[in-house]
């Protein structure tokens, strides 16, 4: 080896070390943020490790079961009656939905039918639970991002959505209105003229959020081209509702499900959207807000009379058997599989709820993001943690 | 329409709170001082449970549904004298005890529903917060006392054929 050699190879190893040098000096270090248990933009406790990469998040992975409440295990020893008052508290906005499809898995096991107006009445109840639901979303996303006004106006309208769904039911939030066979009680007197008058309130709100948040620019830059999920990949991990919608997949169940509900009798809309974005989410569950309040004053006006109750044994036993239900709930796809041994409970249920799905993209959307947009697209995608954890 | 003036949407929004504020001053706020204040629930709202002491037989139907059991019944029968003299002494329920622990109660009404005597009913009464858990433990004197707020049951809307019912007083 000559001495030029061995120089050129030295000046080599210096330039090496000098680099790696340098390498080590800008070499970052990753943090882990925890995003929660705790956290006002989680909906109550989801946590989510977010593992950063300076601004830039590397992975996230949410945490479920903070909330686990076991009610897959309780049904097993409570009976069909019992259970309603259950699943009530799943998805807790929109309690309503949450009894509809297992009432109507029990139906199908049982071979019964509602009579029209439990139908139309049921339906009116599902819808007006989706807007009390969809309504504080509206409010709720924009206070995420930092608007505090628009959660106290959802929070004003959806009171007198709630009254209405009280002076028929009973309770504002847990509404144990739905029965094998039926609903548990009529309308009250003059309840369709408040509700339309509540549903000319929903219409105003929604034309002043189309102004206070949908057209701000601020929120259009936090919100726009943030968080796209492709309609294959949404499809992939089982998103559903507006979730799947704002991705241009024009499919609800309500439209294409034929399950016993009213909908087909009805004149509306299913709103898509081809972006994909946190906008589109928000976009579309404004308008399905809409759609929402146009159902139910179409179901109000043709409302037909009769009996609210089929004939059903007093005690209930569901014959042996399995059904599956699944209906559009406010925040996505919500079954039920009732699996019936012939007894006074149900052998076995599986609650399919929408948010668990809807959370579960969270890894893949939020690879790559900002830390301040993993709040933006964790608010579009609204979910609600008893619906998670169950 | 001609030449639309694209208004900004932050001043759009602003525009928004603004016609609210107008609306709050002139029309006065949504919200009530609450223990000054107070909003009437709707009559159907299920705020607490009253008994009808006299026609409940200790049958044991609510404690045995309610979902998570918090109704404590206990009653013996006896013999009452007959109608007329000669006739067989009649077999009478007593109630001893009904009890309904509101710590907790959730407040479905399986209890007043399943109810095949009338017994009990639901009252929009809500101010009953203790501040001891155990005090929410409401025996039949305090239920009975309850049925003095149960309002009559709202008419029907047109169309139903459901039965009117009545409270019994």
């Amino acid at each position: 080896m000559n001495t030029e050699a061995s120089a050129q190879q030295l000046s080599y190893i210096e330039n090496q070390a000098s680099d790696a040098r340098v390498n080590i000096e800008l070499e970052t270090e990753g943090m882990t943020l925890n995003l929660g248990p705790q956290h006002p933009a989680t909906h109550g406790t989801l946590r989510i490790i977010v593992r950063l990469d300076g601004e830039q998040v590397v992975s996230a992975e949410p945490v479920m079961g903070y909330m686990h409440r076991g009610y897959e295990k309780l049904t097993e020893v409570r009976t069909y009656p019992q259970v309603t008052t259950l699943v009530n508290r799943i998805d807790w906005l929109g309690s309503f939905a949450n009894e509809v499809p297992f009432i109507l898995a029990a139906e199908r096991l049982m071979e019964v039918e509602a009579p029209a107006r439990a139908q139309w009445i049921r339906t009116a109840l599902f819808e007006l639970s989706r807007i009390a639901n969809v309504v504080l979303f509206l409010g709720d996303m924009a206070v995420q991002l930092g608007a505090t006004t628009p959660v106290f106006y959802a929070f004003r309208d959806r009171e007198f959505v709630l009254n209405q769904i009280e002076s028929v039911t009973g309770g504002r939030f847990h509404p144990n209105f739905d029965r094998i066979g039926g609903v548990k009680d009529d309308l009250p007197k003059g309840w369709i003229q408040e509700t339309k008058d509540v549903l000319v309130r929903i219409n105003s709100f929604c034309e002043e959020m189309e102004d206070l948040v949908v057209g701000n620019e601020i929120f259009q830059t936090r919100t726009r081209g943030i968080g796209i999920i492709p309609a294959d990949t949404g499809l992939a991990y089982g998103l559903s509702g507006a979730n799947i919608r704002s991705s241009g997949v024009d499919w609800d169940l309500r439209r294409d499900g034929g399950v016993g509900l009213i909908h087909d009798q009805l004149d509306w809309k299913v709103w898509t959207h081809p972006d994909g974005d946190s906008f589109a989410r928000y976009w579309v569950r404004l308008q399905e807000v809409r759609e929402s309040c146009k159902m139910v004053g179409q179901i109000l006006d043709g409302i037909p009379s009769g009996p609210i109750m089929a004939k059903v044994p007093r005690i209930i036993k569901v014959p042996p058997g399995e059904a599956y239900v699944e209906t559009e709930n406010p925040l996505g796809i919500m079954g039920y599989y009732i699996i019936s041994k012939g007894d006074l409970v149900p052998y076995r249920v599986k609650i399919r709820s929408a948010s668990f799905n809807n959370v579960s993209i969270t890894p893949w959307v939020l690879k790559g993001v900002y830390v301040p947009d993993v709040i933006s697209i964790l608010a579009s995608l609204y979910f609600i943690l008893g619906d998670i954890d169950r | 329409m001609g030449i639309s003036i694209k208004v900004p949407g932050l001043i759009k929004g602003l525009g928004v709170t603004f016609k609210t504020l107008v609306r709050t001053l002139t029309k006065g706020s949504h919200t009530v001082q609450y223990p000054r204040v107070k909003e009437a629930p709707t009559l159907r709202a299920r705020g607490v449970i009253a008994l009808h002491e006299e026609n409940c037989t200790a049958c044991m139907l609510c404690a045995r549904e309610c979902p998570d059991w918090c109704i404590y019944i206990e009653g013996h029968k006896y013999k009452a004298p007959p109608r007329r003299p000669g006739g067989k002494p009649r077999q009478k329920n007593a109630l001893d005890r009904f009890d309904i622990d509101f710590a907790l109660c959730m407040y479905c009404g399986i209890c007043v529903e399943v109810c095949p005597f009338e017994a009990l009913f639901w009252s929009p009464e809500f101010e009953f917060s203790e501040p001891k858990l155990a005090d929410l433990l409401h025996d039949k004197d305090q239920l009975s006392k309850w049925m003095e707020t149960v309002p009559e049951f709202e008419e029907y809307e047109d169309g139903s054929e459901a039965k009117q019912l009545k409270v019994p007083r």
